[in-house]
């Protein structure tokens, strides 16, 4: 492959994605604009998410537990300081007075989960399979009980609400280039490899020298920091957080577009999750028209089914197929700088 | 590339059509947009009656020839799927449809605060007919109306009711504490109720999934002095409670809000146990007399059965006093509507007389008193808070 | 804290554990057999509830002839499941069949909220259920007593028909070396076919059995006794059918004695609690309380 004119390749889709960002917000009404922020955020959720479930195969279900994390304190950041004072009263002094710009406060939210799956890791990481992700299931389930409880801290089953709305389609377009950089970079670097080496077979890593556990909570602790990212983006585009804005609903369904899209594919995540964002949406004026509530969820879930059942290691498998030279190919199209890297982010 | 373009596009395209262009009726139809609960979770019981109360009050409007002169109410009905972020894109796909002048929704303060910002933010006003926050209106702004009396009138009525008729000094509370009503609801009683003189023993909390409160019933059976219970409960819980602390042999009267009513209070746990309840609610549906009872027929007639409470009724007052304001304003601007609603000085709702006085966007409507005597729901009176 | 009031939260907790763990039971012999975590199993419980409120409302059987009809109906549904969502991906990943079991249940869940509409509806017993009966300090009502021995009873019947019946020693060498068994001639098929009607069975019991004690069902009543028996099933030993009883015990007691024992301000980090202790279990015993230390068989 010529590295080079990949490069420039990928650089120009990128590119040509921020046209189509800019395009899109001066063109599209606001439930558009926030369908595509949603699923931008699905895709930095289910990219994330591809390096802790499909590089390490380590099976979680923690994503929402670290987006309520990271959404709670990016919020807290965020709000007024004199809002701050009424609706919290717990909140030490230090961090009632802060107001942060979004990145900073974006960024603390997904340390902050970083930090919650470290220390959470060391222990549950030992656990295998279904064990671990019953473990993980369990952690959406006490951050879950924790923000409902800790008044003081969440404002309880109300949440935080009358955020500000700061999370526009730059945002999320940015965080998502950031996120597929990242995961790209990783699994085609030697930590990826690891990683990939741990999942295969483990005993074998670990007679090559591979450190199991630092690389394990490494890939645990990467995927949190894009869920905490995600939940603040996805806070400040709601205007709202409650204890159950991620349920272990939310879990599974990340877990459907990671296994679709080929666990370890990193195309395949993101066009899965971009076409189910699309479907769900699509089908609610159809499920609207005929009265009946609940289709497009047994719609979908059929179509998982089927997808299951005739490509049973997800559409892509591990691979991550060459869209730009399948849209070289193009019988008439003469090859172009974008290709289609941009469609699956926008 | 192009090839994909195109048919991204022309899917955003087919999706905003499907979302902006209506099914044609006569000309100009006024458009109004209800988002409820219909699909998932307890709220669906009270959601579900509450959009069909939108739908029967919309089409006796049309019936009778529509709006400013004969252009008809067109509603789109969207299902928020017990998910905030369905609460939050259908209030946006709201918004987006051409020409829609007003929101109508929720029962549920949490799902309020996740749609109704959309509505303030566009200029468009927003009439909920059942959540009952007091704090709506000041948290989410000037379009935000309640067609219902807020909680800390009717927790207010009930701590009243509670110490000066029913004679109960000392009280156990128990409080869902996953529900921001639940807490709301809790809280301004407590708050009148000790005012009163009242002696609370024991709070106890759950949480909205928990079935099974057999560790609560038996520490509220370690309270001998307890008069009386007060659950604060949304319509998940409230007859299982009942059931449970029926069943343990406790024969104390059990109070409630307006999350109790619904018929699951009764039928869950049988005219047997399902007595000695009292709880507080927006209108008694079982009246024989004027607005009441052309709305409990009409409704018969249309969906084959009486209201299944008084959010029926609530949804249909909502949707009623959005009509009026369009009437009164005589155009469908947004702006326009907004001023009528809050000139709205007696609008005859099913649920009680809608005023907005005093640039206060909640009615001040008394609160019925409804008692479960075997499994019966009756209007025990009527009250209007004192203080 | 009186010795009764103990005793009555113990009560309490064995009959919440009971229903917990004949639902755990389905999820450890479906694991034990084909290495699938069946997400779908929660639904069964929904689905058995329906069935006895049909049965009862709508044809008018008797309360005993119900229970039959429950049973055979949840087998039924387990079977065809198996049948047309399992069967076709078997031999593929792990991760694949529980993503599948996800998709099954979702779809149950909102074919009945499309036929029976999400809200919550009542549920008849008859009346001879809510009677109450003394035992010792105890007060407590037939219903809970039926669910204690009937879970019992199909324990018992269970344990018995894995230890003694050809079929059950057939099931159990399956679970033991899925390869060997089918070279012995054991038809693999209609093994798990076996495993999934049983334990959809027992799941359906439980429904009939959550559905005459709470007396309230909507089509997604299943959702969070499935999840908390998985965790039964989990803190058990998955693949250990004691242990999934023993797991369904522990985790019902532990709930309401956290709740009962403690006071009041903490009944509200009840799941937290849950949760916590399943952890903590599952650290201290990496493979559950009865689990073996298997290789998964992916």
């Amino acid at each position: 492959m010529e590295r080079r004119s990949n490069l420039v390749a990928v650089f120009g889709a990128a590119l040509a994605g921020a046209v189509l960002v800019y395009g899109a917000s001066s063109v599209l009404n606001p439930y558009l604009l926030s369908i595509i922020a949603f699923l931008g955020i699905n895709v930095i959720l289910a990219v994330s998410l591809n390096i802790t479930n499909g590089f390490t195969g380590l099976f979680s279900l923690g994503h929402p537990a670290f987006m309520t994390i990271g959404g709670y304190v990016t919020a807290i950041m965020t709000i007024l300081p004199a809002r701050k004072a009424h609706l919290l009263p717990d909140l030490p002094a230090f961090l009632a007075r802060m107001q942060w710009p979004f990145l900073p406060a974006l960024i603390a939210g997904g340390l902050v989960a970083t930090l919650a799956a470290i220390i959470v890791g060391f222990p549950v990481l030992r656990l295998r399979g279904h064990y671990l992700a019953v473990a993980t299931l369990g952690l959406i389930f006490i951050i879950q009980g924790l923000a409902t409880n800790l008044d003081g801290y969440t404002r309880g089953a109300l949440g935080l609400n009358g955020l500000p709305e700061l999370t526009n389609l730059w945002w999320v377009y940015g965080w998502m280039l950031l996120t597929l950089y990242v995961c790209w970079t990783v699994k085609h670097s030697s930590l990826g490899r690891t990683m990939m080496a741990i999942r295969e077979n483990e005993l074998a890593a670990a007679c090559l020298g591979v450190k199991i556990t630092r690389t394990r909570i490494l890939s645990f602790a990467l995927g949190a920091f894009f869920a905490g990212v995600a939940g603040g983006l996805w806070a400040h585009l709601v205007t709202l957080i409650t204890p159950t804005s991620f349920t272990f609903l939310l879990a599974f369904q990340l877990v459907v577009i990671v296994v679709l899209g080929g666990s370890g594919s990193i195309t395949g995540a993101t066009l899965v999750a971009a076409a189910l964002t699309i479907a769900t949406e699509a089908l609610h004026p159809v499920e609207e028209a005929v009265g009946l509530y609940g289709l497009s969820q047994t719609l979908l879930a059929i179509a998982v089914l089927l997808v299951l059942i005739y490509r049973p290691k997800g559409l892509f498998g591990m691979a991550e197929p060459d869209l730009l030279a399948w849209i070289r190919k193009l019988p008439g199209r003469q090859p172009t700088h974008s290709g289609s890297k941009r469609h699956r982010e926008v | 590339m192009k090839s994909i373009l195109t048919r991204l596009m022309t899917a955003a395209a087919v999706i905003g059509m499907l979302a902006t262009v209506p099914h044609v009726k006569a000309a100009d139809p006024i458009k109004i947009v209800a988002l409820y609960n219909l699909s998932a979770g307890g709220l669906a019981s009270i959601d579900g009656p509450s959009l069909n109360g939108v739908k029967l009050m919309a089409k006796q409007i049309n019936d009778a020839g529509g709006l400013l002169g004969g252009r008809m109410i067109e509603l789109t009905a969207i299902d928020t799927k017990n998910d905030l972020k369905e609460a939050a894109t259908g209030a946006k796909r709201a918004v987006s449809m051409e020409g829609v002048v007003a929101g109508i929704g929720h029962s549920d303060t949490t799902f309020a605060l996740a749609s109704a910002p959309l509505f303030q933010a566009q200029g468009l006003p927003f009439v909920t007919s059942g959540a009952t926050s007091p704090d709506l209106p000041d948290m989410i702004g000037g379009e935000m109306f309640l067609a219902c009396f807020a909680d800390d009138v009717q927790a207010h009525a009930m701590a009243e009711y509670a110490y000066n008729t029913l004679g109960i000094h000392n009280i156990v509370m128990w409080t869902d504490n996953a529900m921001d009503y639940t807490k709301g609801l809790s809280k301004y009683f407590q708050d009148r109720f000790t005012k009163l003189g009242g002696k609370v023993l024991l709070n106890d909390i759950y949480m909205t999934e928990d079935k099974d409160f057999s560790a609560l019933v038996s520490r509220l059976k370690a309270n001998p002095d307890a008069q009386g219970v007060f659950a604060s409960s949304g319509p998940d819980t409230a007859g299982i409670i009942i059931k449970q602390i029926r069943e343990a042999g406790i024969k104390l009267p059990i109070l409630g809000g307006d999350g109790y009513d619904t018929e699951l209070v009764s039928t869950v746990p049988g005219p047997d146990l399902s007595d000695n309840v009292y709880f507080t609610t927006h209108a008694y549906v079982g009246l024989d007399t004027g607005t009441a009872k052309a709305f409990r027929e009409a409704y018969q007639k249309e969906f084959g059965n009486p209201p299944e409470n008084a959010f029926a009724a609530l949804g249909y007052d909502a949707m009623g006093l959005v009509a009026d304001a369009i009437k009164r304003a005589g155009s469908t601007d947004a702006a326009a509507i907004t001023k009528a609603l809050n000139e709205t000085t007696a609008y005859p709702a099913v649920t009680g007389q809608i005023a907005f006085k005093n640039g206060s966007r909640i009615p001040s409507k008394p609160v019925a008193i409804m008692y479960v005597d075997h499994g019966k729901v009756n209007l025990k009176t009527t009250v209007t808070p004192q203080g | 804290m009186t010795a009764a009031y103990v005793l009555e939260q113990i009560a309490n907790g064995i009959i919440l554990g009971s229903m917990y763990a004949l639902i755990a039971i389905g999820f450890s012999l479906i694991y034990g057999i084909v290495r699938l975590i069946n997400f779908a199993h929660g639904d069964i419980v929904t689905i058995g509830a329906f069935a006895m409120l049909a049965s009862i409302t709508a044809f008018h059987a008797p309360f005993p002839v119900a229970v039959i009809v429950v049973l055979v109906v949840g087998a039924a549904v387990g079977m065809l499941i198996e049948r047309i969502a399992f069967r076709p991906m078997r031999g593929a990943p792990q991760v694949t069949g529980f993503i599948a079991s996800l998709a099954v249940a979702i779809v149950i869940e909102n074919l009945g909220i499309m036929t029976v509409t999400a809200q919550p509806r009542n549920f008849i017993v008859p009346a001879y259920l809510g009677a109450f009966i003394r035992l010792g300090p105890l007060q407590i009502r037939a219903i809970d007593l039926a669910i204690v021995v009937l879970a019992i009873i199909l324990m018992t019947a269970l344990a018995l028909f894995v230890r003694f019946t050809k079929a059950g020693m057939a099931m159990r060498a399956t679970a033991e070396n899925y390869n060997v068994a089918r070279l012995m001639g054991i038809n693999i098929d209609r093994m798990i076919m076996l495993a999934f009607a049983i334990g959809s069975a027992l799941a359906a019991a439980a429904g009939l059995m959550w559905g005459s004690k709470y007396s309230q069902i909507s089509p997604l009543m299943g959702l969070i006794p499935g999840l908390k028996a998985f965790v039964a099933a989990v803190i058990g030993g998955v693949g250990s059918i004691s242990g999934a009883m023993l797991g369904g015990y522990v985790l019902g007691l532990a709930e309401v004695l956290f709740v009962g024992l403690l006071p009041p301000e903490y009944s509200g980090y009840r799941n937290v609690f849950v949760f916590a202790t399943l952890i903590v279990i599952l650290l201290v015993m990496p493979n559950g309380l009865l689990g073996r230390s298997t290789e998964d068989r992916a």
